[in-house]
């Protein structure tokens, strides 16, 4: 092991995240390396100085009002206040959302409306990403106390559609977890929410959008964008593989 | 698979929440409020809770209400870090000892709270809650070799920072 290596070692060894080889291999360098030692010997000078910083443990009446808050009774009457109307807010939206279609038809062409609008409104502003990212492991677990489920989060780089990062969006009054990808110069949005009933494979093209949708593992997948319908198809297998 | 109870998954994790809010925010109030903010959303979401762990998850909405509130407004990096807290010194030291312990763990304080927020959670998360890179690395939603390089970064800043006085001993 160079002294190089051993720099990049030396905080995954500390913390005990080298494999034994790993480790096995930085000990016996710095049992030849009095410059490596010493760097290790700072960082366990720092860890102990570190720990020795007392601890910010909560405090009890935060304690208290987090244990007999979520039982009605309300710790801050603002806050159930502002859930109440964000709640307000959404339904109210579902219920224009069905009342301007009411007439429109079935509720999976309702569906494909709220879908195509919610790419389209995606499109225009510029609230397509909330976490740009094209690390799969970066976006999944942002979702994470967003929305009551976890949406699978696939790269598809290698098939020609690298992930460009994903967004909290609302179809129809409920939340949806919005997963955008790229092909050349299209976006393709990947809207998911959990629909344990399932449903036929459907194929749609509305005001010149392809949509594609497919249910699996419980949750519901419309995937819609402008690309062409054999790119979209392809888009569809390559997720499902 | 049972879904996982609030009392079960969350409260255990309170001191946990309110450490890492406190080193986010740099003060008492804002954390007693983020941790309140991020009880409530866990207390809605806590049927999603899978086989992860449910600290990190906790953290994890911790994180992200914080973001939601102040992550995007530009923060101040040179607020103090506030004087009132635990003394958990050791007792069994003398009480010149314990003085120069508590002067030594207030530097140590002071520099950890001056680091720039991407190294200190970083550091906050790996020394006082003991997590995972991979824990860290869900918790921050950063990859992991993101992790590593911060933590070193953050590691060599203090290092420097508390080189001058010899707060961290160093070899001899």
């Amino acid at each position: 092991m160079t002294c190089n290596d051993a720099a990049d070692a030396l905080d995954p060894y500390v913390d005990g995240e080298l494999a034994p080889d790993e480790a096995a291999a930085f000990q016996q360098h710095v049992e030849t390396c009095a410059a490596c030692r010493d760097r290790l010997e700072q960082r366990r000078a720092l860890r102990r100085a570190i720990r020795r910083v007392p601890y910010r443990a909560a405090p009890e009446r935060l304690r208290a009002a987090v244990a007999t808050a979520p039982r009605g009774r309300s710790i801050r009457p603002l806050l159930a206040w502002a859930a109440t109307l964000l709640l307000g807010v959404s339904l109210g939206a579902a219920g224009a959302v069905l009342a301007r279609r009411g007439e429109a038809g079935t509720a999976s062409e309702v569906l494909t409306e709220a879908v195509v609008d919610a790419h389209v409104r995606a499109l225009m502003g510029d609230h397509l990403l909330d976490v740009p990212s094209s690390d799969q492991h970066t976006v999944k677990p942002w979702f994470v106390g967003k929305i009551d489920f976890a949406p699978p989060v696939t790269d598809l780089s290698a098939e020609g559609f690298p992930l460009a990062g994903g967004r909290l969006d609302y179809v129809a009054g409920r939340p949806a977890a919005a997963l955008v990808y790229r092909r050349r110069q299209h976006t393709i949005d990947l809207f998911v929410w959990p629909d344990a009933a399932g449903g036929p494979d459907e194929t749609a093209t509305l005001r010149g959008f392809n949509l594609r949708r497919w249910s699996r593992g419980g949750m519901s997948f419309r995937a819609v964008s402008d690309l062409g319908a054999a790119d979209l198809d392809a888009f569809v297998r390559a997720l499902q593989r | 698979m049972p879904s996982h109870s609030f009392e079960a998954s969350v409260l255990p994790h309170l001191d946990a929440a309110f450490n890492y809010a406190r080193w986010l925010t740099r003060n008492d109030a804002d954390a007693e409020d983020l941790v309140q903010d991020a009880s409530i959303r866990a207390w809605r979401f806590v049927a999603a809770l899978r086989g992860e762990s449910a600290r990190a998850w906790f953290l994890t909405i911790v994180r992200n209400t914080w973001y939601d509130r102040f992550g995007r407004t530009p923060a101040a990096t040179t607020v103090p870090f506030d004087e009132t807290r635990d003394d958990r010194s050791d007792g069994t030291l003398d009480p010149e000892a314990r003085v120069m312990q508590r002067e030594a763990s207030d530097r140590v304080q002071q520099a950890i709270a001056s680091l720039p927020v991407d190294f200190r959670e970083v550091i906050v998360l790996r020394e006082f809650e003991d997590l995972s890179y991979k824990e860290i690395a869900a918790v921050v939603g950063i990859p992991i070799g993101t992790v590593m390089s911060r933590l070193a970064r953050g590691r060599d800043r203090l290092q420097d920072l508390l080189a001058s006085d010899g707060t961290t001993g160093g070899p001899a």
